[in-house]
């Protein structure tokens, strides 16, 4: 779980690590208040979950009143990666003359968490010049840890001093918060030398959340999203109009490739999880037979330890409550026939193959 | 790296639980030598005639097993663990879903201090067919005795290609889901090595999907290694929206990190055959195998 910037600046100032003075508003009156109560120049920053947001124009830096509100309202009107600013972190400017870059991420390759530091930062982590990398051990790290990379980095004194107790914190928070990433972009280095992070971006495991109950109330939820979590489905909303539902990540994953180089576009991604029972077939085709935008569904279904009968009972009850969109199915396995036999009659359509049932929603045939 | 053989003895942990006690009746069902269960508080119990004991140390001592499947929920997934290696066991296969990557490197680490092998979390297990040896969840039925080794980071798709070989004359030496999180116990690169090296095997189909490196590096680690049994490759998610999560854990791309295209660029480069879709994989193994 990705938090929001103004969500990770809060955390951050638990662990002791620092950050601008900022409001977080919701509207343009809000922008008016922040603005007057902080010393320009400011920045207007989107809050958004979506990477990219400064180069979507979702930042800017302003300096007076009305050049203020009339960024936010531009900024609040902008769609960054499909998600629009419900709120804007409004934060007084650092004035700095070099940017370094901090943060404490898994590598998966590696498997090890590991820290990364560059002197100086940039937009992409990948693409840094003179970065160190460190293999930080599961119990974590010692200021000694820390004073070495900032000796590789080739710190003066007084920046390593503040270094070495920026990543003893950012490295606590990350193992104590279970965070997948932990990332300062950029560390600033303000005209006298102090070090400023100015971004914060913070992932949480979401497998360790349930160690963790004081994230549970940090985001709201999309309606869908909501239901198919208590429901256990792994779901995704997408833009398209085909709702996508099968039984395993990767068959569902493999399903979205069929639907797109068919020329079609997935309303979501909907995973019903290992043993797909009837009740569950039943639960997850209400879900996205009412998701909007999804004009038809396409059910793929890998029966090996589910019943392809189980699954046709779970359709034959959503088709009973009426107002069931078009629905095309391929659901292999045990009592194929059966299966297939129990739907005939029903404005759903069976297909023996992938690829078949996806050319048919495709087409709408 | 061993496998167990044909009717060597093999342990349950939580046999008593929903998936335990069903899979336990699968995998006996299939010919695997389930011996014993463990559960704590559950000892003296039984299931499918099986004796359930309170710890694995306890199983392993009545059994001498090596091997262990582990149902363990999550949030006790890496006690049990840690019981299973303290206990002896060398081969701890790990179906649960959803076990935090803090104590899944921190069973990565006692497993590589053990010398012991991990296969998942968030996996099938994995099925040898000539042997009638099933560690995991994996439907029988898609499965058939060959000479394609087959892994994959996805359940599901390892038993619709696995089905696909099956039903076009390519059986399995062995088949494994090496787990969707963003930590594997044991890597696509030690299996090519384990699968390469396995006398029964012509062919490799290894399955990937989006997130991480694990393919580039296992492409980077093919060009180096002169394997000579060809290698077939798939990769899911081509379609897959970029910063979410797709299902699997380890199933998401950031920024330009972790893309299908990526994968799929790499491993073609390295000299392996990629195929388009799932349905393609039979046509290629069969090409490569003249």
């Amino acid at each position: 779980m990705r938090l929001y910037e103004y969500q990770a600046k809060s955390l951050f100032k638990e662990y002791g690590l620092s950050a601008p003075k900022s409001i977080l508003v919701h509207d343009l009156e809000g922008v008016r208040g922040a603005f007057a109560s902080l010393t320009p120049p400011v920045a207007v920053k989107s809050q958004v979950l979506a990477g990219g947001r400064g180069k979507a124009g979702g930042i800017a830096l302003v300096d007076g009143a009305s050049k203020a509100e009339h960024e936010a309202a531009r900024i609040f009107a902008l769609s960054i990666g499909g998600e629009k600013p419900a709120s804007l972190l409004i934060e007084e400017g650092y004035p700095h003359d070099r940017e370094m870059y901090l943060s404490v991420t898994l590598d998966r390759g590696e498997r090890s968490f590991v820290a990364i530091a560059a002197a100086a930062g940039g937009v992409e982590v990948e693409s840094m010049k003179g970065k160190v990398i460190r293999k930080v051990p599961v119990e974590g790290i010692d200021a000694g840890f820390a004073a070495g990379m900032a000796s590789e980095l080739g710190l003066p004194p007084r920046e390593s001093s503040q270094f070495v107790k920026i990543l003893l914190s950012l490295e606590r928070l990350a193992r104590e918060k279970e965070c997948e990433l932990a990332e300062i972009n950029p560390l600033a280095v303000g005209k006298d030398g102090t070090l400023m992070p100015l971004d914060a971006k913070v992932i949480v495991d979401d497998n360790a959340l349930f160690r963790h109950p004081e994230f549970a109330k940090l985001h709201p939820e999309d309606e869908f999203e909501g239901e198919a979590s208590r429901q256990g489905f792994a779901f995704v909303r997408l833009d398209g109009d085909i709702a996508v539902v099968g039984n395993g990540a990767g068959l569902v994953l493999s399903t979205l490739d069929l639907v797109g180089d068919a020329g079609g576009d997935p309303a979501c991604f909907l995973d019903l999880g290992g043993g797909a029972q009837q009740d569950r077939v039943e639960a997850a085709i209400r879900l996205v037979n009412r998701l909007p935008g999804a004009s038809r569904i396409l059910v793929n279904i890998y029966g090996g330890i589910t019943r392809s009968t189980d699954v046709a009972a779970g359709i034959r009850a959503v088709i009973s409550g009426g107002g069931l969109k078009p629905l095309y199915a391929r659901v292999s396995g045990a009592e194929e026939e059966e299966a297939r036999r129990m739907l005939e009659g029903t404005a759903v359509k069976m297909y023996k193959t992938a690829p078949e049932a996806v050319a048919a929603a495709v087409k709408r045939a | 790296m061993m496998l167990p053989r044909g009717g060597d003895p093999v342990i349950v942990q939580n046999m008593t639980g929903r998936y335990g006690r069903l899979h336990t009746k699968l995998m006996l069902d299939y010919g695997t030598n389930v011996a014993a269960g463990a559960a704590p508080g559950k000892g003296g119990q039984s299931v499918e005639g099986v004796p359930v004991y309170d710890t694995v140390a306890e199983a392993v001592a009545k059994t001498k097993a090596t091997a262990s499947v582990c149902f363990v929920p999550a949030e006790y997934t890496l006690a049990a663990g840690v019981e299973a290696l303290e206990a002896g066991i060398e081969l701890l296969v790990i179906i649960t879903e959803h076990v935090p990557i803090r104590d899944e490197l921190k069973l990565v680490q006692l497993a590589q201090a053990k010398g012991a092998t991990i296969i998942g979390p968030n996996c099938p297990g994995i099925i040898v067919p000539s042997e009638k040896m099933k560690l995991g969840i994996m439907p029988a039925p898609s499965f058939s005795p060959g000479k394609v080794a087959l892994y994959s980071r996805s359940g599901t798709l390892t038993y619709e290609i696995a089905g696909e070989l099956t039903a076009s004359g390519h059986g399995q030496s062995v088949a494994v889901g090496i787990g969707g999180d963003p930590i594997n116990g044991s890597t696509p690169i030690q299996w090519m090595d384990f699968v390469q090296g396995m006398e029964e095997t012509e062919a490799v189909v290894v399955v990937g999907e989006i997130g991480g490196d694990a393919e580039e590096r296992l492409a980077r680690h093919i060009e180096k290694s002169g394997y000579r049994k060809p290698i077939i490759g798939y990769i899911a998610g081509r379609h897959a929206p970029k910063e979410k999560k797709m299902g699997h854990a380890g199933a998401i791309i950031y920024g330009d990190y972790g893309t299908a295209d990526s994968k799929i660029r790499a491993l073609t480069a390295a000299g392996v055959r990629v195929a388009k879709t799932p349905m393609d994989v039979p046509r290629l193994v069969r090409e490569a195998l003249g």
